[in-house]
């Protein structure tokens, strides 16, 4: 049974869904979108609140939910218009309700007070329209059981009255036999099961023995009848009624058992807390109430299936249920090592002799494909809506644009795109630093905007998507995009880049990523602190995503992440260097080859280059790298993986062998080691060793800073094209 | 005199938080046979398919809204005698005057105690054994 703790929790989730519900609805309207529903959903996302508050005695949030939806309400009946000015004032007070909610949520005190200009303000429009009439029921006093000097009896049932529910209640037992003839002048029996579910409680069990088998079926006669129970109040004259049209045309029974308690069925019914008591109809023990044919086509097919169906027909609402997350991360870490033991079991396999395995690697595939499936079960379970975090950033971008007094509107597309919840938890931050950006940077004063021939409100869109087994979210303003020559300047100043670099527009752009990077020319309130795009970078790295952006001057900028869908489980290469293992992410591998020695140049007499259809693609040594002594040379012998690090830089990964391609799980080991250049997590593999997982974008990042690797430090294949021209 | 146990009583809201609270509530005073809708037209689902001895209903939900629900109720041949108590926020005494009128047996404002929730049941069904 729920706990209070448990329950308010519920509440608290339902608000996040109410806020954004209001928010949402609050936006179409200041965009001219006003409809009933519209201003019906704000209205009930706010009577939520207040309704759910109201139960667990969070009195403030009552009080302010309550001014806030007569105003709503006002404008609902159209006796208050929603003027920008009152939209203003609305918008306000969802801020202070999300806030109340948050304060509630922590279980903070809330400060005697808290929103009271807002709620004067909402309460200035309410008395406008009423004439400066109440003033009501701002005290946070807790709220009375009754309405003082409410004319209000309430109204006793009389149970002598003979129509009573309870009383009236009989039971019947019934067997319907239908005829072939009954089919034949189209009457379906199960119109009438249906017919008859109307009159009260049914019980009914599809009597399917007389089945035969396919073949011997013939289409035109019925196969199935039923026995059961009805409990109804109705007279017996109206169970008749419902077989009046077929009584001839099947068997029929239908004979009054002892009025039996109704409690006790339902008992049977929803057993749960009680145990179940003895069933005084004619059902089979525990398999219980094949019930109100829930699913009429079930009943016929499957007896026990419709019994199932029970709990979906009687309890409404039972289509979701609200799961502990530690619930379902047990479960997630239970198909990790369920992969790992089959891993192990697929080595087992392997190593038979040849010939004897058959059977159990057949077995085994259905194994596998079993465990890939239950996977993606988990994983969708734990998937929430980006919605979580986007519902954050109206409000902040409207906060902004008020401190720095620019108009920008922010469009949202693609909430309902669904990650893991791990990823939407460290998604916030970045998120909420890019905006800040777009606004603080990006976006112009409406005079510059008007003077740049363009719109005075600047437009913020944030959208997410799915797009090849990753989501993609992107930031794109119409603002002014990036200054390349004063962000060339500085960063040559800082000596990020070497004086003399030609670098292309986008890569200069992408230098605004650099650590220590910032060009906000007076230090901001808001953004421009010096802890700028690297931080994002980097938290967008350490979740296994990439960041990239891309800018055109005077016309704006859109930043792009690209994200894992999951942080649990994934498909890995599985590599040798010498006597070493390691996994590499599948999604970073675009090719894997074994190139021909005169593929192979060495450019600039540092790296190894891959000559890859005419384009040169820098190498990169594993084994050199990570100081194993390797059998492969310069990439004469060995196998290249060709990998994609983002903004369509590649490098070549030189190893020694590819072992092949499993689902891995990641165990992080940073708790254990801290973060290791390179190495993005650990993994068990089928012989039970441990394996390290690579970090790829990170391994060139090492590659290009060591000692052989020359050039400048952003990508390595602007080195390559640079090259060849 | 009724038993808490016996009565089959159906609880009417859209939000899980409110319908889990005041299950546990009714619980606490001894019923053992809640059932739950989240609108009024679920709820009329819910009443067609078994008796009904009681419906607590929140007023403000999607589809099908209390008052709504409750004019339902009185125009079903089958349930129209269905003691209906309406739930509502603080403030709502308008909503109390129409549901009186529409035929409601009793309201509940909520917040509510196990014991302000038994006794509105009693004024409405008798004393509870």
């Amino acid at each position: 049974m729920a706990s209070l703790d448990q329950l308010k929790q519920t509440f608290f989730d339902e608000c996040d869904e109410a806020l954004q519900q209001i928010e949402a609805g609050l936006t179409d309207i200041r965009e001219g979108q006003q409809s009933d529903d519209t201003v019906n959903a704000v209205f009930r996302g706010v009577h939520s609140v207040k309704g759910g508050a109201g139960i667990f005695g969070f009195e403030a949030l009552v009080g302010f939910a309550h001014v806030f939806e007569t105003l709503l309400d006002g404008v609902r009946r159209g006796s208050l218009k929603a003027t920008p000015d009152t939209l203003d004032v609305l918008l306000s007070a969802s801020d202070v309700l999300s806030d109340l909610v948050s304060m509630s949520r922590s279980g903070k005190p809330i400060a005697a007070g808290f929103g009271n200009e807002v709620r004067t303000a909402l309460q200035q429009i309410i008395d406008g329209d009423k004439g400066g009439a109440t003033a009501a029921e701002d005290d946070n006093s807790p709220a009375p059981a009754d309405f003082d000097g409410l004319d209000f009896k309430p109204v006793p049932v009389n149970f002598d009255d003979d129509a009573s529910a309870a009383d009236a209640m009989r039971s019947y037992a019934i067997t319907f036999r239908p005829k072939a003839e009954m089919l034949k002048k189209a009457n379906e029996p199960l119109y009438i099961i249906r017919e008859l579910r109307k009159l009260g409680e049914l019980e009914l069990v599809a009597q399917t023995g007389e089945m035969p088998s396919l073949s011997e079926m013939e289409p035109d006669r019925p196969y199935i009848w039923w026995t059961g129970t009805l409990q109804t109040s109705s007279p017996r004259a109206k169970i008749d009624e419902v077989f009046e049209f077929v009584v001839g045309d099947c068997d029929l029974e239908i004979v009054e058992t002892n009025a039996a308690p109704a409690a006790e069925m339902v008992e049977i019914a929803d057993a749960p807390p009680t145990a179940p008591q003895e069933a005084s109809a004619p059902l089979p023990p525990r398999a219980a109430p094949a019930t109100p044919v829930a699913a009429p086509a079930a009943t016929a097919e499957h007896p026990e299936v419709a019994s199932g169906g029970r709990s979906a027909a009687v309890k409404p609402g039972a289509t979701t249920t609200r799961i502990e997350l530690e619930r379902i991360d047990r479960v997630v870490n239970m198909v990790g090592e369920l992969v790992i033991s089959q891993a192990m079991l697929g080595q087992i396999v392997q190593d038979l002799p040849e010939g004897t395995s058959g059977r159990l690697a057949q077995i085994l595939e259905e194994v596998i494909h079993h465990t890939r499936e239950l996977k993606d079960s988990v994983m969708s379970m734990r998937a929430q809506p980006v919605s979580s975090v986007f519902q954050r950033m109206p409000r902040l971008v409207r906060e902004l644009s008020t401190k720095t007094e620019k108009k920008v509107r922010l469009e949202m597309a693609g909430e309902t795109t669904e990650v893991d919840r791990s990823i939407i938890e460290r998604l916030g931050d970045p998120l909420t630093h890019i905006i800040r950006n777009a606004v603080d940077h990006g976006i112009e004063t409406p005079a510059d905007r008007l003077a740049a021939g363009k719109n005075e409100e600047g437009t913020i869109r944030l959208s997410a998507e799915h797009r090849g087994g990753r989501i993609i979210i992107s930031v794109s303003d119409d603002g002014a995009g990036i200054n390349s020559e004063r962000v060339l300047k500085k960063a040559k100043e800082k000596g990020l880049v070497s004086p003399d670099a030609v670098l292309s527009e986008e890569e200069i752009s992408n230098l605004i990523m650099l650590p220590g990077f910032s060009t906000a020319e007076a230090v901001s309130d808001i953004s421009g602190r010096g802890v700028g795009m690297d931080v994002v970078r980097s938290n967008i790295q350490d979740i296994g995503g990439r960041i990239s952006l891309k800018s055109e001057r005077g016309r704006g900028m859109t930043i792009q992440l690209a994200l894992p869908l999951t942080l649990a489980v994934m498909d890995g290469m599985v590599i040798k260097v010498g006597q070493q293992t390691y996994v590499m992410p599948l999604s970073a591998i675009v090719e894997c080859l074994r190139p021909a020695r005169t593929d192979i140049s060495n450019l600039i007499g540092t790296r190894g280059m891959l000559q890859l259809r005419g384009e040169f693609v820098p190498l990169v040594n594993l084994g050199d790298l990570l100081d194993i002594s390797s059998t492969a040379g310069d990439g004469g012998e060995s196998v290249v993986i060709i990998t994609d690090v983002g903004e369509g830089s590649r490098f070549g990964l030189v190893v020694d062998e590819l072992c092949g391609h499993q689902q891995v799980v990641i165990k992080s080991i940073e708790e254990s080691y801290g973060s290791v250049p390179g190495i993005a997590a650990a993994t068990i593999l089928g012989n039970g060793r441990v394996a390290f997982i690579l970090d790829v974008e990170k391994l060139n990042d090492l590659a290009v800073s060591s000692p052989v690797g020359a050039g400048i430090p952003t990508k390595a294949a602007p080195v390559a094209k640079i090259a060849m021209n | 005199m009724p038993n808490a146990v016996a009565i089959k009583v159906l609880v009417v809201d859209d939000q899980n938080s409110v319908r889990q609270m005041t299950r546990m509530t009714l619980e606490e005073i001894g019923f053992r046979h809640i059932h739950e809708a989240e609108n009024g037209v679920q709820a009329m689902e819910t009443a067609s398919l078994q008796p009904l001895d009681l419906i607590i209903s929140d007023y403000n939900m999607p589809e099908m809204d209390g008052l709504g629900l409750l004019r339902a109720v009185r125009g079903h041949p089958v349930v129209r005698k269905v003691p209906f108590i309406l739930l509502t926020g603080r403030g709502d005494r308008e909503l109390v005057v129409k549901a009186a009128q529409a035929g409601v047996n009793n309201y509940l404002v909520k917040p509510f105690t196990a014991a302000i929730l038994r006794e509105k049941i009693e004024q409405v069904m008798g004393k509870l054994s």
